[in-house]
């Protein structure tokens, strides 16, 4: 019985089409490409985005037509030498029976990216949750609204600066952290401890 | 079905205006009753909010809907109601304190859930299930399958109004649910599939208990199928109703049974086997139309096949362990504990602190009874998932719905939402 790794090893890696694709006809659209566990992952520049979805999904290498998810990944301590957030697409073809992930990197100050909703009516509801839970923001949608949490939710969750549990307790040492202004004491019994 | 003709501007409603007077007499209104609304006669369509309490939403779901007359001319769904972060709630527990988070999305379906997510972390550690585990994972799904696509046919049929087909599901249920609790020790959030097996082997009552599904259930979905498939109400109420072309359906990012009702035989189980999906021999059964019906046949005759599939794995169930050797993921045996110092270190580490997995992302999906589930994990080398995103099936289903029942009457809308089986647990997470 072959086992489930070797036949992954043996097995044409994930996306590796849908990269050949994109290096062939958009080769400057390309920043990197990387290859881990079987799967082909493509960074994309991000004014190229619509143009390279497009290409996945109608040429006929390709067929990228179903829209998997739309998700970011946030790396806070990554700025300012890169930028913060990972916004990853995930496609799949049927046609080929294949699935390929493109990455776009948006920095913290300026974490949009071109809406895709023209190219797959389905990423509609994707990109509005990930505006939700991420505060990624999707230029040309025609309804960025949040999705899942309630319209005056403050914040984005997912974000990994977004505290989701337990309360800020102030002790002497995190009073600026815990404490809004008006609420800390204005002198405290002794400098320090 | 045309739209209203144009009427007159409203009259206004400043009782002090000639204006208002004027509208008076032309709607016939007798002076001092002020009960009718001016404003609402002169709109040719109507809001009507549907949800989330409503029983045919199958959970939370709320719809605003907008009317003319009794057709449907837009649907806005607004989901969210049960979000409950579990996203975020992977990201501060180690990777086995994750499973039973999984249970918990998408709860008529909770082993889908359990294996997809063990299956991405097994593929970022580079473990083998042994063969044991990965033929009872496929019955212990297929199982789960039958029973999710139960509760769907008998709260469907509810929902159009037939109640015996409910009841008749739930008495066949109960068995799969028997199982679950004989492997597990809990009917439904059983988190029995675990990264690197299972969380035991399955006892003895075990092999009686799925035989008998195996030879009583062909009868009783002939008897489900006898009660409504040729039914001429649930026809009438179901064929052309909710129609998605398998274009939109893609475009949509619908897939399972939603995709396969409107032609296209596209199966994870088939196309990218995972946990020896690839020993059996079953079929993908597809619809034509892409109606209720359609949808409605695909699932029925899922079952037959899921029963096909079992009926393999349980008659080829290797002997064996039920769970990996790799003693990252698995707690040792108690005697080697007592003779192995290495062994009682890897205890120690997996019960404090969990295992690691190397850097990278991976995405691993399985063919849930609702479609393609999905998990994208992101790790960063820690004992902790750095980010998961589950590719819930239901959450794409139901976004193609405003485009299902646009220019359906309102009284088929239940009707279309039964038939995608959303689940509002999977939707929002």
């Amino acid at each position: 019985m072959t086992t489930a790794h070797q036949a992954e090893a043996s097995r044409p890696v994930h996306g590796a089409r849908a990269a050949e694709l994109i290096a062939r006809e958009l080769p400057d659209a390309v920043l990197r490409r990387g290859v881990a566990y079987g799967e082909e992952t493509v960074w994309i520049a991000r004014e190229r985005l619509v143009e390279v979805c497009t290409l996945l999904r109608d040429h006929a290498d390709g067929r990228y037509r179903i829209p998997l998810h739309v998700t970011a990944v946030d790396w806070p301590d990554r700025e300012p030498e890169e930028p913060r957030f990972d916004v990853v697409y995930q496609l799949r073809s049927l046609q080929h029976n294949d699935t390929c992930r493109l990455i776009v990197r948006v920095p913290e100050d300026d974490p949009s990216v071109p809406s895709l909703e023209k190219v797959f009516a389905g990423m509609d509801w994707h990109e509005r949750e990930a505006y939700d839970l991420l505060g990624i923001t999707f230029t040309g949608h025609h309804d960025l609204r949040r999705l899942l949490l309630p319209a005056d939710w403050e914040g984005h969750p997912l974000r990994k600066d977004y505290v989701s549990f337990g309360e800020p307790v102030a002790f002497t040492h995190n009073l600026e952290w815990a404490l809004p202004e008006q609420e800390r004491p204005r002198d405290l019994p002794g400098e320090t401890r | 079905m045309t739209a209203l003709p144009p009427v007159q501007p409203p009259p206004s409603r400043d009782p002090l205006s000639e204006q208002y007077e004027h509208g008076r007499d032309l709607l016939g209104v007798e002076t001092g009753l002020d009960s009718v609304d001016l404003v609402q006669l002169g709109e040719s369509t109507m809001e009507l909010n549907m949800g989330p309490q409503h029983p045919s939403t199958h959970g939370v779901l709320r719809l605003v809907l907008e009317l003319d007359g009794e057709i449907v001319r837009q649907c806005k769904p607004d989901i969210g109601y049960l979000h409950t972060g579990f996203e975020k709630d992977f990201e501060r527990h180690n990777y086995q304190q994750c499973i039973p988070y999984t249970d918990r999305m998408d709860y008529l379906s909770p082993l889908f859930n359990n294996l997809g997510f063990s299956l991405a972390v097994e593929r970022l550690l580079g473990i083998d299930v042994p063969p044991r585990a990965q033929y009872l994972r496929v019955i212990m799904c297929e199982l789960t399958r039958i029973a999710s696509h139960l509760l769907w046919y008998g709260t469907s049929a509810l929902d159009l109004g037939a109640t015996t087909p409910f009841v008749y599901a739930w008495r066949d249920r109960e068995k799969l649910l028997d199982i679950n609790e004989l492997v597990s020790g809990v009917r439904m959030h059983t988190s029995f599939i675990r990264v690197g097996g299972l969380l035991a082997d399955v006892p003895d009552e075990f092999y009686g208990l799925v035989s008998e599904v195996i030879k009583t259930f062909p009868r009783r979905i002939d008897e489900h199928e006898l009660l409504i498939t040729k039914n001429p109400i649930w026809r009438e109420r179901t064929i052309g109703l909710g129609v998605i072309s398998a274009e939109d359906a893609m475009s949509y990012g619908a897939s399972g049974p939603v995709l396969r009702g409107s032609g296209i035989p596209y199966d994870l189980r088939k196309a990218q086997p995972y946990s020896s999906y690839d020993h059996f021999d079953f079929d993908v059964p597809i619809g034509r139309n892409g109606d209720v019906y359609d949808r409605y046949l695909v699932r029925m005759q899922e079952m037959r096949e899921s029963l096909k599939i079992l009926d393999q794995a349980f008659n080829h169930l290797p002997d064996g362990p039920v769970n990996s050797s790799d003693r990252r993921v698995t707690l040792p045996p108690r005697n080697e504990i007592n003779t192995s110092m290495e062994s009682l270190i890897y205890h120690f580490k997996l019960v404090t602190e969990g295992f690691r997995t190397p850097v990278g992302h991976v995405y691993q999906a399985v063919e849930s009874p609702r479609g393609e589930l999905g998990f994208y994990i992101v790790s960063d080398g820690s004992n902790r998932p750095y980010r998961v995103k589950v590719r819930a099936p239901s959450f794409s289903n139901l976004s193609a719905l405003p485009h299902m029942v646009h220019g359906e009457l309102i009284a088929d809308v239940v009707a279309v939402i039964g038939s995608i089986d959303i689940l509002l647990g999977d939707v929002d997470r």
